[in-house]
Formats: structure tokens, C-alpha cells, sequence
């Protein structure tokens, strides 16, 4: 059932080919690159933003933007998924920080593994060499910090979510973090 | 790994801004800040792309949700494309390779969930529509309904199928999903794999917009099952936690 690599780059190229389409004003490839991704786009939007109606709202505006903006992606600097899954987050962080959103507010236990946040056997049998290392990285900070990264990636938590949900002082979550990244920053470019 | 150093304040210049902005902890102020930077500070914004890049395989842990129908259309519109009278074109599911869910593994899947009781009928769904004619389809006058129970044959939801318009109302009586998970209904054509029709609010009537490639599959004998899955739905869109309910369409004659 594994991918092979030649598969994954195909994808890759499709993506980035769609997207390159859709900045030449090519409404056919945006359907397609709509099919192609709005599922995905759609799982982000909604483990930043609860509320279905207003996740939908989000998934409306970022392919709103990727329409208008498309000509803005940078196929050098980055892969397409990546482009539109890291929009899809900014716009869900951005729509949760703007208020009147409803907010995950279920208590953070650091200490204990966040095992639902584990990949399913599939996914790591099927996993990418980056995958692989980051996971590799990630396994090297303590599990405070590996939790409180995976929490803040996914929810798009602010430091004063995670100390409120975890009740630790603000300035030890910030700490964590802080230096969490840098170790794991440190780590990938080794 | 935990030192005393850990939990003193880290100096400012040990501080990475576009790590911070890319992993999502900024508030507002900062991240309008960052937002800033990246427009106008072309190393700040190099910084936030490798953060992108170095981050994104936890992308692939989260699980795609397809959006309702009723969506395209309203991005289409607000794109200012008009509307397009030709059948789309065929769902493209990147994250679920087409024969993924063979009947085999939807056999083993359903079994799992311990209702042995069912399996005299789900062998019939199987077996019967390769040697039985073709399903009839629904007269669009003739709505489908399914009862989803539960396996001590408690009612938990009511879906009423409008077949011609793809669209489904499912109606829960009382349903407890365990906190920090979500009800996920599917739609299992007979020897068919489970295909997902999204997430159920269970406090409320939910109304369902089918995709379109999957309206000729609403017909008597399908199947609607609802399961128990992590915040998002099942992983890369394939069911993965127990039923709690389920229930074959039917004409309501």
C-alpha cells in the first residue's frame, strides 16, 4: 500500500502545475486544484476552528485568496500543498484570534503521551524521509515540549491557551517552547 | 531532559519570531507584527517559509474532511466564476487512493465493531447485488429514510433522504459522544467501501449535502453508519473508531 516516491512527486508536480494554472486565471484548474485539496484544507481549518459553519466560512476565504493570489506562490521556496496548507492555518489562526470563535479549552496533560495525536500505523509506515526526521526530532525534546508543540501546530493555541489548559505559569509554557524550537530547529539542520 | 535551565526565561535574542509565528502561539498584535515583517523583510520571510517547510509533515497527521457540496458553489461565485451547468468531474481524493477500502477490509471493519448479529444481512449487501438486478432507483417522489440503532437496537439517528436533490436530513435523539471526539456519518453503497458524507452535530438536525458522485448511490440498500472518530473525522477519510449506529435506506411507502 506504500506510495512509491515517483507517485508522491507526481502529485506534487500536478499541485504545483494546478496552482501555476490557477495564477494564468485557468477556472478549470481551480475546480481541480479545489477537488484536489479542500478535504485537507478543510481537516486544518477545522482543528483550529471548531465551529463547522465558521471553518467553512475559513476554507471560503482561503480559496477566495488562492484565486486573487495564486501568482504570489513561490514554487522555488516551497511545494504547493505546502503554500496552501500553511495559508489554510493562517487564515483558521487568524479567524480564532479575531474573536467570538468557540475555543478548545479541554485540559492539556503534559506529562502523559498524547496518543491520539500519534500517527495511525498506516501514516508512519507511509511516511516521507522529512517526516521521518522531524518525528526523529520531535522524539528528542522532553514530552512536555514535544506535546505542547504538537498542541500549539495543531490548535493553533496561544501561549496563554496552552498555560491556562495545562495550568503551568505562562512563563515556563514560553520557555518550553522557545527553547523547544530552537533544539528542534538545531536538530533538523544537523 | 528537564534542567533547572528550562524554566528560566530565555534571553530575547534566543527568541525565533517566525518559528513562534509558523507554530501558532502569537496572539493577535504579534502576529499582525509578524505579518508585517514578512511583507517587507525578505530574510524574516525566508525564515517563516523554512518554519513552513520544517513543520509541514505534521500536516499529513491531520485528517482530510471533505467540505459539503454546497461550498464549491459559493466559492465559485465569490471568485466571480460562473456557474457551470456541466457534471463535475470526478472527486479526486489524493488522500485515499482509489480501492483503498476493498470490500475485504470493510468486511473486517465492520465485524470489528462486535455486531455479529448484523452479519446475515451485511453478507446479503455483499453477495446479493452481483447476482441480484440492479437496484432500483428511487422515484424522486419517494423519500428514503434510514433508522440508525444502535446494537441493542436503540434508535440514535433519523436520516430522511432526498435522493434527486442529494441532500439528507439526519435527526439524533439522545447521543453521547465521549468529549474530544466527533460523530462521523458514512455512506456504504451495498459492496461498496464506507465513503464519508462529514461530521454530525448530535445536539441538533443536521442537514447533509451528498457529492454529487455519490447521489446514485442513495438508494434502498444502501447502508448509513455513524462512528465514534478523533476531532477532524477518520483518518485520511476512512472510518477508524466503532459504530455506534447504523441503518439501511429504505422507501418510506
Amino acid at each position: 500500500m506504500n506510495e512509491s516516491t515517483d507517485a508522491v512527486l507526481d502529485e506534487r508536480d500536478r499541485l504545483r502545475d494546478l496552482l501555476v494554472a490557477v495564477a494564468g486565471g485557468d477556472a478549470r484548474a481551480f475546480e481541480n486544484l479545489y477537488k484536489s485539496t479542500s478535504a485537507k484544507l478543510f481537516g486544518i481549518c477545522l482543528r483550529v476552528v471548531k465551529q463547522r459553519s465558521d471553518a467553512e466560512d475559513v476554507l471560503q476565504d482561503v480559496y477566495s485568496t488562492i484565486w486573487r493570489k495564486a501568482n504570489l506562490y513561490d514554487s522555488a521556496r516551497a511545494s504547493a500543498m505546502t503554500w496552501l496548507a500553511m495559508m489554510a492555518r493562517n487564515k483558521a489562526i487568524d479567524r480564532v484570534r479575531s474573536g467570538g470563535v468557540e475555543r478548545n479549552s479541554a485540559t492539556l496533560d503534559l506529562a502523559d503521551d498524547l496518543h491520539d495525536m500519534n500517527p495511525t500505523p498506516t501514516a508512519a509506515a507511509e511516511s516521507t524521509d522529512d517526516n521521518k526526521r522531524l518525528d526523529a526530532c520531535l522524539g528528542e525534546l522532553d514530552v512536555q515540549r514535544r506535546n505542547l508543540i504538537r498542541v500549539a501546530f495543531f490548535e493553533g493555541a496561544t501561549y496563554e491557551e496552552l498555560a491556562s489548559r495545562s495550568g503551568s505559569p505562562l512563563g515556563t509554557i514560553k520557555s518550553w517552547i522557545r527553547r523547544g524550537l530552537l533544539r528542534l530547529k538545531a536538530c533538523l539542520e544537523r | 531532559m528537564n534542567t533547572i535551565a528550562d524554566h528560566m526565561q530565555e534571553p530575547p535574542e534566543d527568541i525565533d519570531f517566525a518559528g513562534e509565528y509558523v507554530l501558532g502561539v502569537l496572539g493577535a498584535a504579534d502576529r499582525a507584527a509578524a505579518e508585517r515583517r514578512i511583507a517587507g523583510d525578505a530574510s524574516f520571510a525566508r525564515e517563516v517559509a523554512d518554519w513552513e517547510s520544517r513543520l509541514m509533515p505534521l500536516i499529513d497527521e491531520i485528517n482530510p474532511v471533505p467540505p459539503p457540496y454546497a461550498l464549491w458553489p459559493r466559492i465559485r461565485a465569490a471568485a466571480g466564476l460562473p456557474a457551470d451547468p456541466r457534471a463535475p468531474a470526478t472527486q479526486v481524493r489524493a488522500a485515499e487512493p482509489a480501492g483503498f477500502w476493498q470490500s475485504a477490509q470493510i468486511w473486517r471493519w465492520l465485524t470489528a465493531g462486535g455486531f455479529a448479529a448484523a452479519a446475515a444481512s451485511l453478507v446479503a449487501l455483499f453477495v446479493v447485488p452481483q447476482i441480484a438486478p440492479p437496484p432500483v432507483e428511487a422515484p424522486a417522489s419517494k423519500p428514503l429514510v434510514a433508522k440508525m440503532v444502535q446494537d441493542d437496537g436503540k434508535s440514535l439517528f433519523l436520516a430522511t433522504v432526498d435522493a434527486r436533490l442529494g441532500t439528507v436530513v439526519v435527526q439524533p435523539t439522545t447521543v453521547d459522544i465521549p468529549a474530544n471526539r466527533v460523530a462521523e456519518l458514512w455512506l456504504i453503497p451495498p459492496g461498496d467501501s464506507p465513503h464519508s458524507l462529514g461530521l454530525l452535530d448530535p445536539t441538533r438536525a443536521n442537514a447533509v449535502v451528498v457529492p454529487k458522485e455519490l447521489i446514485a448511490a442513495l438508494g434502498p440498500h444502501a447502508l448509513f453508519a455513524v462512528t465514534v472518530e478523533p476531532p477532524g473525522g477518520g483518518p485520511g477519510g476512512k472510518p477508524s473508531g466503532p459504530i455506534i449506529a447504523k441503518g439501511e435506506l429504505s422507501l418510506l411507502l
